[in-house]
């Protein structure tokens, strides 16, 4: 599981609706905003990184959406798995 | 995970995220933010992944790296980090991470053709020696090589300079680094007679305008493009221009975007050169009282080898343009020759390229004269869709922003400047396009060459790590500069050598011809990176040669080696990068290397330690060595001078170079610590501390010499994020050569005190007319270089151009981000992007599989019409980070003969359906 905190900046008009349409997205949730700058803090829960960097391409597609980046994220529960010999060096 | 732990974890990553970048939280939930956090370790560290240099904030625990955020105080990227930012915390745990030796062994020993079998760190490093004695007795120092990295840390880049060039005598190492950064590398030690940029991050906060040149900033350097941006959203008066050979992502944020042909920026820039003095827009005083004006030889050839004897036969006709080429009509206009005239030209100057001598004002002023709007714009416009009215009218467009005088201007450059068969002059024209306007070196003035590797400014140029180089800017071929690393290396005179070594395509074609037959690679995937790889991999594979890899993934480097060591990552060291604005950041170890992997620098130590000096520091051959003070074609025997300095010939290379009793001053453990452990220090077993002690050796170059660094210590402190070098007196150095921000400024406002290449003779565009030097210490250089055609363009086989480069998910080759399997699910197989009208007209539609070809090979691949990169007719663009999709088997080994910097940009190839 990854859970990654990204920072959303959208014109402060378009606060309310944004909150909404981020609301909306799977596995997002809005925890913080700052109506003056148009500054809204969310949170994305994801199975894998695939996920995660799909749903940051939905949250920039977004309508007024300036800015997405992630700021934060933590590995939760992702044990380090090392193999010895990777299966396809033995095999070359 | 049970959901009310999840919630809370969520809460409290959202307060941190919140905390991170200012937006203001309830009291409430900052205290979530800190129970989330409270049994986490917290340092700080840089991200691995580009240039940029992002700080970024670790907690581990339990050995594990937990989580990973933006650093809120790095003034780099204010809490704010990209997608690639992201791998930092997961890269150090892919599946395939190699955690033990691995050679290629047949019934218990080494055979090249055996399979890949562990072994102990013992047993590889017993035959890595056996292997090196035997390259070494054979073929002299010029036999062996490394291939080092723009990603290697600075103590580790050091370590290896100082062990290949005091140690084995051999100027053959060099990064990969070449292939990124040497062309603005070179330009900027012609032009001020110093690296790196004058200018900072922070222009981009005082500009009105940024430029980017052949720089896809928005996918290459994402968090700087943010602030870009960002820039503009606060300031009205904003422009922001993309010059590019394609539409991409940068367009988007952009008011203009000049689509332009392959090496057509050369033109443009003379064309702005040329708008400038027409406009009366020179700022007299300034180039009056800073600049002198300079031309050099034309007739420089392509950097390839002036024979075609190990040519496959389609390349044959392309490589015979080294020996002799004949000018395009557009080159003899742009050159102020007939241009009805046949003009063939004999690539006279292919070895001394970088030779120039000083012009007139009047001279430079002819030069450019050509390039008119009408020459420049039928010349350069590269999408045949646009008319040349509205092509026109964008280029004085560009002319009014840059002339201007009172709009401040910053140009950012990357890859398509300096991957460029003409990469050197492109990167000195746009300086003199910003030096006639006196626009750099202050506040928001700034013509600023971005890089590509988080470490090609502090590792690879700052220490060194070229084939000419030495540190703080020295270079291996001037007397006094070995003299003054002898003495601080504490070495006998004349054990360096004078002759330049092989750069990283020479090393490649010195494993194919034979005369290199031991090679060790660190940090880095030359045999994926280098261009014409078809050449390297069967050269690797097939000759007697000897070839080492360290490296954390199976990478195809990895994959064709005989030895795999297996390293220890990013923050399983003490380490430090240097970013593209000066800034050095260090950082400590944070979690112990899996398995057996051990950090570069723990290996570069221990093999010092099979190697006497005796084998080393005797008389040693160097083919074509003619250097003053030395007998032709050798290095002398420096053992008995040695002895007397205290050396024993037993001695082995560990003791002489690194153990030595200065750097034991440092001891382990150090406060600076802060209970972090150094595994380094724990496996070679010693009670000094390793990093810090060559940090303090190395910085000894710099320092009261313009590049100095702060005390070790010193960027561990809290409150320091970094500094950007010079730090003179605590103090770090913002803009050079301006007076108000830099202590070695001393006569003057502006004072280009750059040391290198100040005294010269005097000509015209053709050549020098007298014999005599004249010194200008102080002032920097405008060149005038003229147009010159790609090496190699589409003809009626090979029709279409293909241009190589990186997205943003991906980093150079991709053997880390390709690591993390859900993100290269992302991003399937390498796709050709091209223009729908030209995928038509050869019957093929998008999500096509076809052969891509070239003179030097082929490759599978799909092809795309509607991606983020959208070429015009007659252009394609491939991204280089994928193994399977192998598109340096297709790309020419042309380099600019001056950086010798490879031209991956510009390969004519032809596609057809599979
Ligand atoms: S911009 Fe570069 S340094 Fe910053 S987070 Fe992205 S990859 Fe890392």
């Amino acid at each position: 599981m990854n859970i990654s905190g990204i920072l959303v900046v959208v014109p402060p008009a378009r606060i309310e609706d944004a909150t909404r349409e981020l609301n909306a997205l799977p596995g997002v949730e809005v925890h913080h905003t700052e109506p003056s700058t148009g500054r809204i803090v969310v949170v994305q829960e994801a199975e894998t990184v695939e996920q995660e960097i799909a749903a940051l391409s939905r949250i920039k597609a977004l309508s007024g959406v300036m800015l997405a980046e992630m700021v934060y994220h933590v590995f939760d529960e992702t044990p380090p798995e090392w193999d010895a010999t990777p299966a396809e060096m033995a095999a070359s | 995970m049970e959901l009310s732990r999840r919630n809370f974890l969520k809460s409290g990553v959202a307060a941190a995220t919140a905390m991170a970048v200012g937006v203001p939280i309830s009291r409430i939930a900052s205290v979530a933010a800190a129970e989330t956090e409270q049994d986490w370790r917290w340092d700080k560290g840089v991200c691995r992944f580009c240039g940029v240099g992002c700080g970024i904030m670790i907690a581990t625990q339990d050995g594990k790296i937990v989580a990973t955020k933006g650093d809120p105080d790095a003034p780099v990227n204010r809490g704010l980090n990209c997608v690639k930012g992201y791998f930092n915390g997961k890269i150090l745990y892919g599946k395939d991470r190699l955690t033990q030796p691995l050679m290629r062994m047949t019934d218990g020993r080494f055979d090249k053709k055996g399979k890949f079998t562990p072994v102990t760190w013992d047993q590889a490093f017993d035959e890595m020696a056996i292997q090196f004695k035997k390259a070494y007795e054979e073929k002299g120092p010029t036999g062996i090589g490394v291939i080092g990295s723009g990603q290697w840390l600075i103590q580790e880049g050091y370590a290896m300079t100082k062990l290949m060039k005091a140690g084995f005598r051999s100027n053959n190492i060099d990064p990969n680094a070449r292939n990124c950064m040497a062309s603005a590398v070179a330009a900027f030690m012609q032009v001020f007679g110093i690296d790196e940029p004058p200018g900072n991050y922070d222009d981009i906060e005082y500009t009105d305008t940024v430029v980017a040149w052949g720089a896809n900033m928005a996918e290459a350097h994402p968090v700087l493009w943010q602030r870009v941006i960002d820039r503009r959203l606060g300031h009205s008066d904003m422009k922001i221009v993309n010059i590019t050979t394609l539409r991409n992502m940068t367009s988007e944020g952009s008011d203009l975007e000049i689509i332009i042909k392959p090496n057509t920026d050369t033109a443009l820039l003379n064309y702005l050169a040329r708008e400038i003095i027409q406009r009366d827009a020179v700022n007299q005083a300034f180039v009056d009282a800073h600049c002198v004006f300079c031309a050099g030889p034309t007739d420089i050839g392509y950097g390839m080898r002036a024979t075609d004897k190990f040519a496959f036969e389609a390349e044959k006709d392309i490589q015979a343009r080294e020996v002799e080429v004949t000018l395009t009509r557009d080159e003899a206009i742009g050159l102020g020759l007939d241009p009805e005239q046949v003009h063939t030209i004999k690539q006279a100057n292919a070895a001394t390229a970088d030779r120039h001598w000083l012009v007139g004002f009047e001279d430079f002023k002819a030069g450019v004269a050509p390039y008119t709007l009408d020459f420049v714009a039928e010349l350069a416009k590269g999408d045949a869709e646009e008319s040349l009215d509205a092509f026109k009218a964008k280029l004085m467009r560009l002319a009014d922003l840059y002339a201007d005088p009172k709009r401040k201007l910053v140009s950012f450059w990357t890859m398509g400047f300096n991957q460029h068969v003409r990469g050197t002059w492109v990167n000195e024209q746009i300086y003199s396009v910003h030096l006639l306007l006196g626009k750099i070196a202050e506040p928001g003035n700034s013509p600023f060459s971005l890089t590509g590797q988080p470490s090609a400014c502090g590792t690879a140029r700052e220490v060194g790590t070229f084939s000419h180089r030495l540190p703080a800017d020295m270079v291996v071929n001037i007397a006094k500069h070995r003299d003054i690393t002898e003495q601080t290396w504490k070495l006998p005179p004349k054990t360096l050598n004078p002759k330049v070594g092989s750069h990283i395509t020479k090393i490649m074609r010195d494993l194919e011809d034979g005369s290199m037959s031991w090679v060790w690679v660190q940090v880095n995937n030359p045999f994926q990176h280098v261009a014409n790889a078809n050449h390297w991999l069967k050269a690797a594979r097939e000759n007697d040669n000897f070839i080492v890899v360290s490296d954390a993934y199976p990478s195809i480097s990895a994959k064709v080696a005989d030895l795999i060591l297996p390293v220890a990552m990013i923050f399983e060291k003490w380490g430090g990068y240097g970013n593209a604005e000066r800034r050095t950041q260090l950082w400590r170890e944070q979690v112990p290397p899996p398995g057996e992997a051990r950090s570069d620098l723990w290996q570069i130590l221990e093999f010092s330690k099979r190697i006497t000096l005796a084998e080393v520091w005797k008389e040693q051959a160097i083919p074509g060595l003619k250097d003053e003070g030395f007998e032709e074609g050798k290095l002398p025997d420096v053992m008995a001078a040695a002895q007397e300095m205290g050396y024993q010939p037993e001695m082995t290379l560990y003791e002489a170079l690194f153990e030595t009793p200065e750097n034991k001053a440092f001891a382990w453990p150090d406060p600076v610590s802060k209970g972090h452990d150094n595994h380094t220090v724990k496996h070679l077993g010693v009670d000094w501390f390793v990093e810090k002690a060559l940090f303090e050796e190395y910085a000894g170059f710099g320092r009261g010499h313009h590049h100095d660094l702060a005390p070790f210590d010193v960027y561990y402190q809290d409150d320091v994020r970094g500094l950007r070098w010079p730090v003179v007196d605590g103090k770090e150095t913002p803009w050079r050569f301006n007076a108000k921000y830099d202590p070695y400024v001393k006569n003057g406002e502006i004072e280009f005190y750059g040391g290198a290449m100040k005294e010269l003779t005097t000509g015209n565009l053709t050549g020098p007319t007298t014999e005599e030097k004249t010194k200008f210490p102080g002032k920097a250089k405008i060149f005038f270089r003229p147009y010159a055609a790609p090496v190699e363009s589409p003809d009626g086989n090979y029709d279409l151009w293909l241009c190589t480069g990186r997205l943003l998910e991906h980093w150079h080759t991709g053997t880390m981000t390709r690591r993390v399997p859900e993100l290269h699910r992302a991003m399937p197989a390498a796709v050709l992007d091209m223009n729908e009208k030209d995928a038509e007209e050869r019957g093929l539609k998008r999500q096509d599989a076809v052969w891509i070809e070239s003179r030097r090979g082929k490759i599978k691949a799909v092809i795309e019409t509607t991606g983020r990169n959208r070429p015009p007719r007659g252009y394609s663009f491939m991204a280089f980070f994928d193994e399977s999709v192998f598109v340096n088997k297709l790309c020419i080994d042309a380099t600019c003969p001056i950086s010798k910097e490879e031209d991956f940009k510009k390969t004519a190839i032809k596609i057809y359906k599979v």
